[in-house]
């Protein structure tokens, strides 16, 4: 960031002594208004632009997990803040494995169990993915704090809109399986205010809700609000070009956002 | 292991070897079949939910518990594929081949759950039944006869089997239950049974209202006895009725598939995707028809919302179900669209997203909907279960003891096949995951 041309150095009007005229000493001295760079603002002067940069980073993402992690510079931590108070839902991909159970919920962890799984389908898949979409509704609806005798709740419950605009429990808004194929399997995971450990313990609850047992292999974040795997930079690209052209395409992206929630 | 060896911790290939050699276990095998269960919620002081440790318990240290309000699992003998709610008393109907097929529960003050003999005292019967009870039925060949269907009123109770007709148990002041009024009958464990045979084809639906009956053969007439003060027997006058007669009216030559009653006004759905009502209409049930409160004679219900699938009439309210799976409803009381629609005469929809329908699962679609005295319940092809409506003593199974003004779920450890709602409790079967 230093070695990008710096913000060309304030101008300010001085008037300087002119050089004076070759003829004779003595006289006015005439003064001419110029333009001229401030001394103050060389770079010699002045040091580096950037000695410190101040980074926030958005929602944790695990050890473990991989995908979006969202970052704020500057100025844009206290976006971040604010991007935190709409409270958008979160997706991930989870991929399990049926017929393990660990102490915990991932492969690497110590065997607890193993069971049979060759009874499981995927219609008794979805089945349980459909109770627990329910029962994440209701949780939904409970702690957003509206009061449900209330017209603008029916409103805002009819065009789902309704969220917990505080501190809640992790809540799952939407899952759909993706693949089945047995053992494994994938999942899309719309969620609010989880954390990657809850995943897994869900995935964990799916296997014991199936009569068998299941453990989760990968948890990959693939959109956090309004940024998504499109807008992420990869490992390869953490430079300043593209982190400046990836700061100016989501600007405005963030921006709608948070005039929309607030 | 050797002794020169030191401990530390287990190298990878030994973790392998012990996951390997680790047993497994089997829950479930690949012929694990789903069961069929039977949940109970709502108001239990009058014994129609079936558990006796509700009103008596048998432990010290249990209190009674007056108000059931989320769903409990009933233990039943058999498989229960019908099952009716009345006003206090619910009916359990099997589909077996044994000599039980019929057990009862709640109010038997009218022997409306036929005689059940009190062991204290062999001369007299029960006035309150805690547990689901056996209900002798006269049949002919009780090893043969299916029982189809059930259905309960106010006082009294229809039983609908395959081949012997359909019996009749209760209160019988307005004829409701198809026989001769007798004057000062006491209904009081009465062991009287009667028995309807004479229609013009196989009766296939029974339908009890507040104090009349409705019977649909499977030629697509419609009987009716009972009670007429507000027309809701349909045949042109407001006496009562002791014997099945045929309606007429605009469904005179009408197919008609499903008939609905609970309270004094009744819906008829034809092949063709009609309505047609009659009976009370005082909440503006009837009123895009006609301005009187009383209508004896069923008139066609001209709604433009396309073929309708199935109907349900509840005390003050009507619901129906269309072929696009769309829910409207009328009438009066909490409709279900929030706490500003409380009375309307024109069908109004119920958006879909209330019921789980979003972009993200679009193939939900409600398969079934039912109504209690002022409440309303729809379930899904996905086996969920919304309720709306007035929660009368904890009958909507919410958890909470409010109204519910729109849909809302019941969690139901289970897929619901079946839901019947009474006046304060609420009975669903339920296939286990």
């Amino acid at each position: 960031l230093n070695a990008a041309p710096g913000r060309a150095p304030r101008q300010r009007v001085r008037f300087l002594p002119a050089p004076a005229p070759a003829s004779g000493g003595g006289g006015a001295v005439e003064l001419v208004a110029a333009r001229v760079p401030v001394l103050a603002d060389h770079p010699l002067v002045r040091g580096p632009r950037f000695r410190k940069l101040k980074i926030g980073a958005g929602h944790r993402l695990d050890v473990k997990a991989s995908g979006v992690f969202v970052l704020g510079i500057g100025h844009g931590n206290k976006l971040l803040t604010e991007l935190y108070n709409c409270h958008l839902t979160k997706v991930y991909t989870v991929r399990g494995l049926f017929g393990k159970a660990t102490d915990d919920f991932s492969d690497t962890g110590n065997l607890v169990e193993k069971t049979t799984f060759d009874h499981i389908t995927r219609e008794k898949l979805e089945r349980i993915l459909a109770v627990i979409q329910g029962t994440n509704q209701k949780a939904l609806l409970m702690y957003s704090n509206i009061d449900m005798k209330t017209q603008e709740a029916y409103e805002l419950a009819v065009k789902g809109l309704i969220r917990p605009m505080g501190k809640s429990p992790p809540i799952i808004t939407a899952v759909r399986c993706l693949q089945f194929a047995l053992p494994e399997f994938q999942l899309e995971v719309h969620c609010l205010h989880e954390t990657q450990q809850y995943l897994r313990k869900m995935v964990h609850e799916i296997g014991l809700e199936l009569k068998s047992s299941a453990v989760c292999t990968q948890v990959r974040r693939i959109r956090d609000g309004v940024f998504s795997v499109d807008d992420a930079l990869p490992r390869t690209q953490w430079n300043l070009q593209s982190i400046q052209e990836a700061i100016w395409n989501c600007q405005f992206k963030v921006e709608t956002e948070l005039e929309k929630t607030l | 292991r050797g002794l020169g060896v030191a401990a530390g911790p287990p190298s990878t290939r030994q973790l392998r070897e012990a996951e390997e050699a680790a047993p497994v276990f089997q829950y479930a095998g690949k012929a694990a079949r789903r069961k069929d269960r039977v949940f109970v919620w709502g108001f239990s002081y009058s014994g129609a939910l079936g558990v006796p440790s509700f009103v008596r318990p048998d432990a010290g240290w249990k209190k009674p518990r007056r108000i059931q309000p989320t769903p409990y699992r009933l233990e039943t003998e058999e498989k229960i594929s019908s099952a009716a709610c009345g006003y206090g008393f619910t009916l359990l109907a099997s589909n077996t081949r044994d000599v039980t097929k019929v057990w009862g529960m709640g109010l038997n003050k009218d022997s409306q759950l036929g005689f059940q003999r009190s062991r204290r005292d062999q001369t007299k019967g029960y006035e309150y039944v805690l547990e689901p009870s056996p209900i002798p039925l006269p049949l002919e060949k009780p090893q043969q006869t299916r029982v189809l269907q059930v259905s309960c009123g106010r006082a009294h109770s229809l039983v609908l089997t395959d081949s012997e007709g359909v019996f009749t148990m209760g209160n019988n002041s307005y004829g409701q239950c198809g026989r001769k009024v007798v004057e000062d009958e006491i209904y009081s464990g009465s062991h009287l049974i009667h028995q309807l045979k004479e229609f013009d084809s196989r009766v296939v639906q029974v339908v009890c209202g507040q104090d009349h009956s409705l019977f649909r053969t499977k030629k697509g007439t419609i009987y009716a006895c009972g009670w007429g003060a507000d027309g809701q027997t349909g045949l042109g006058h407001y006496n009562i009725t002791s014997v099945p007669t045929k309606l007429h009216g605009d469904i005179a030559g009408v197919n008609i598939i499903q008939v609905s009653s609970y309270g004094d006004c009744c819906l008829a759905v034809s092949d063709e995707g009609d309505v047609f009502g009659w009976g009370n209409s005082e909440y503006l049930q009837l009123a895009s028809v006609t301005e009187t409160t009383q209508v004896n004679v069923p008139r066609h219900l001209p709604f433009k919302i396309g073929k309708i699938k199935e109907a349900a009439c509840g005390g003050t309210g009507n619901v129906v179900l269309t072929e696009e799976g769309n829910v409207f409803v009328w009438g009066y009381g909490i409709l279900g669209k929030g706490p500003n629609l409380i009375e309307t005469a024109v069908p109004e929809m119920i958006p879909p997203s209330l019921f789980g329908w979003s972009d993200f699962s679009p193939d939900i679609r409600v398969a079934h909907v039912r109504c209690g005295l002022s409440q309303f319940a729809a379930f899904t092809n996905r086996g969920e279960l919304f309720v709306w409506g007035k929660n009368l003593r904890g009958c909507l199974g919410t958890g909470r003891m409010e109204d519910q003004y729109f849909p809302w779920r019941v969690t139901v450890p289970g897929e619901v096949v079946d839901v019947a709602c009474g006046v304060d409790h609420m009975v669903s079967m339920v296939r286990s995951f």
